[in-house]
């Protein structure tokens, strides 16, 4: 007779054996890098939802467990991407990027301010937490707002997605623009150089898409004020016969 | 009288949807070309499948009007050709339009989008047999179901209505097509469907007589000679069918707003009727393989 404990079926004897080993937990975390997972708000004490490639906080390399709050510098290489969420506002970073979430002056009367040193960002803001967003030639004043920028040294390209913003060249104080939209309703260009009051100019709506505006809205619990997403930079895709 | 009444009572509670149903916008215009190996372009089994390769080309344009914060139509017209290298009986343009009606229960990231659609399309071939109008109506839903994956199940209605009662068919399709994002630029796709209805095989009359004398059976009254191919004669056969089709396809983003695809397309056929003798259900039954490499361009 077998004593009680010891298992006869090797099958059920390779089960636990991977079951203690965390077999499944890690199988299932790579499910969810490879097959993705349905976003909603992170829970307390998490920052972000997905990191891929090179990326770094205060360059410390980041994993899912790396928390970010005010004052931190995140940095993408050129294989990177980051989507994160700090207190009501979500990001998602792409490669070759650098930013820095400020910890606004007091009495500002600002809630949050951003630095985009160079890169790509999209970002959405609580409602009524007014932001300033200093991109390498601008500066943004936004309040519960989901914008899209892209700076270098030449110029941002900036994207009121929803929301109202107001842009001013660093350069050139006369140089600024209201942008009161509803649907990435008048995308610019903010040039370094240029002649004065002209260095901001129409831009088209370009590299960032609305299911990416709902995935990090959803991070805070949001949702974004459009129902439809517009296909205008989605991939075309064939007609099915 | 009392309809006039009514409708008029209405007008002004109808007037802000008809103002918003007026704010539409154009979508952005899409043209495709495509090259396309078919393995058996007769639909047919044994030495009746053909094979051919397909230079497509099709362009539509469209315009969305808001309904409602939640619903929506899209009305699309599209034009377009394919061209067969050898058997060019095939060989068809057309035209038509589609309109959808949708509805997104908000913005949240995996809100499904519910649609209903019809659409109708003129087709005219080299030969003229085929020529008529094919139309299609249906309900689709899209899901994300994660971040990386996406998921469309659509159930359809196909009808023709060729010059020859033949080609005059109906068949009901229902499919399932999953997306799955590799990242930003690169997609895999999947899909299955399962059709059950009327289609056409055409197969040679006199390569193997047994044969013929059996699809006649089975499929008579629903015969004509073939005009689309001149190699020799064949008969296009008007049978009851279900068929299976799998694709697999992998579609590459450039930029904003161009993208190519490549695709395999594989489909098996079987008789849903009563074979007659001398004919046996293999008879009838087919399979094609379509490799297919499109471009396709927004702007």
């Amino acid at each position: 007779m077998r004593p009680f404990g010891v298992l006869d079926d090797p099958r059920r004897r390779i089960l636990i054996q991977a079951l203690a080993a965390g077999f499944f937990s890690s199988a299932g975390t790579a499910a969810a890098q490879l097959f993705g997972r349905s976003p909603g708000a992170l829970p307390a004490g998490q920052s972000i939802y997905r990191v891929s490639g090179n990326v770094t906080v205060n360059s410390q390399s980041a994993t899912l467990k790396t928390l970010i709050k005010p004052g931190d510098t995140v940095e993408t290489a050129p294989n990177g991407e980051i989507i994160f969420a700090v207190a009501q506002e979500a990001y998602l970073l792409r490669g070759g990027s650098r930013m820095v979430i400020e910890q606004p002056p007091e009495r500002s009367g600002l809630v949050n301010a951003l630095r985009l040193v160079t890169g790509k960002v999209l970002s959405v803001f609580g409602k009524g937490r007014p932001t300033r967003i200093l991109t390498a030639t601008s500066t943004i004043g936004i309040r519960g707002t989901g914008v899209y920028a892209e700076t270098d040294p030449e110029q941002t390209y900036f994207c009121t997605c929803y929301g109202v913003a107001e842009v001013t060249s660093n350069t050139d104080p006369t140089s600024k623009d209201t942008v009161v939209s509803t649907h990435h309703d008048r995308p610019l260009y903010i040039l370094a150089k240029g002649k004065e009051g002209g260095r901001i100019r129409r831009a088209p709506f370009i590299n960032h898409t609305d299911q990416e505006l709902m995935l990090i809205e959803s991070l805070v619990g949001r949702t974004p004020p459009f129902v439809f997403p517009m296909q205008d930079y989605n991939a075309p895709r064939r007609e099915y016969p | 009288m009392r309809v006039l009444a009514a409708a008029a009572a209405l007008l002004p509670a109808a007037a802000p949807g008809i103002a918003n149903a007026l704010d539409f916008d154009f979508t952005a215009a899409r043209v495709e070309a495509s090259l396309t190996a078919d393995d058996n372009v007769t639909r047919a089994g044994g030495s009746d499948a053909l094979r051919d390769t397909i230079l497509g080309v099709r362009a539509s344009k469209g315009l969305t009007l808001p309904v409602s914060q939640r619903t929506r139509a899209i009305v699309q017209g599209f034009v377009g050709g394919e061209k067969f290298h050898k058997y060019d009986g095939l060989s068809h343009n057309f035209f038509g339009a589609q309109a959808d009606f949708q509805f997104r229960s908000s913005g949240e990231f995996g809100a499904a989008t519910y649609s209903v659609f019809a659409r109708t399309q003129a087709e005219y071939f080299k030969s003229d047999l085929r020529d008529g109008y094919r139309h299609a109506y249906g309900v689709t839903v899209l899901k994300p179901l994660t971040d990386r994956v996406t998921f469309l199940g659509a159930l359809q209605q196909n009808l023709s209505d060729g010059r020859s009662e033949v080609f005059d068919n109906h068949n009901t399709a229902l499919r399932g097509n999953f997306d799955w994002s590799l990242n930003n630029w690169n997609t895999v796709y999947a899909s299955a469907e399962y059709r059950k209805g009327n289609f056409v095989s055409t197969n040679c009359r006199n390569c193997d007589v047994n044969k013929t004398l059996g699809l006649v059976n089975t499929a008579v009254p629903h015969i004509i000679q073939d005009d689309a191919f001149t190699d020799t004669i064949r008969d296009a056969y008007r049978i009851d069918a279900n068929v299976i089709i799998a694709t697999l396809g992998y579609n590459h983003a450039f930029g904003s707003g161009q993208s190519l695809d490549v695709s395999w397309r594989y489909a098996t056929s079987s008789l849903a009727q009563p074979a007659v003798a001398p004919a046996t259900k293999s008879d009838f039954a087919y399979t094609l393989n379509q490799f297919s490499l499109a471009y396709l361009v927004r702007f």
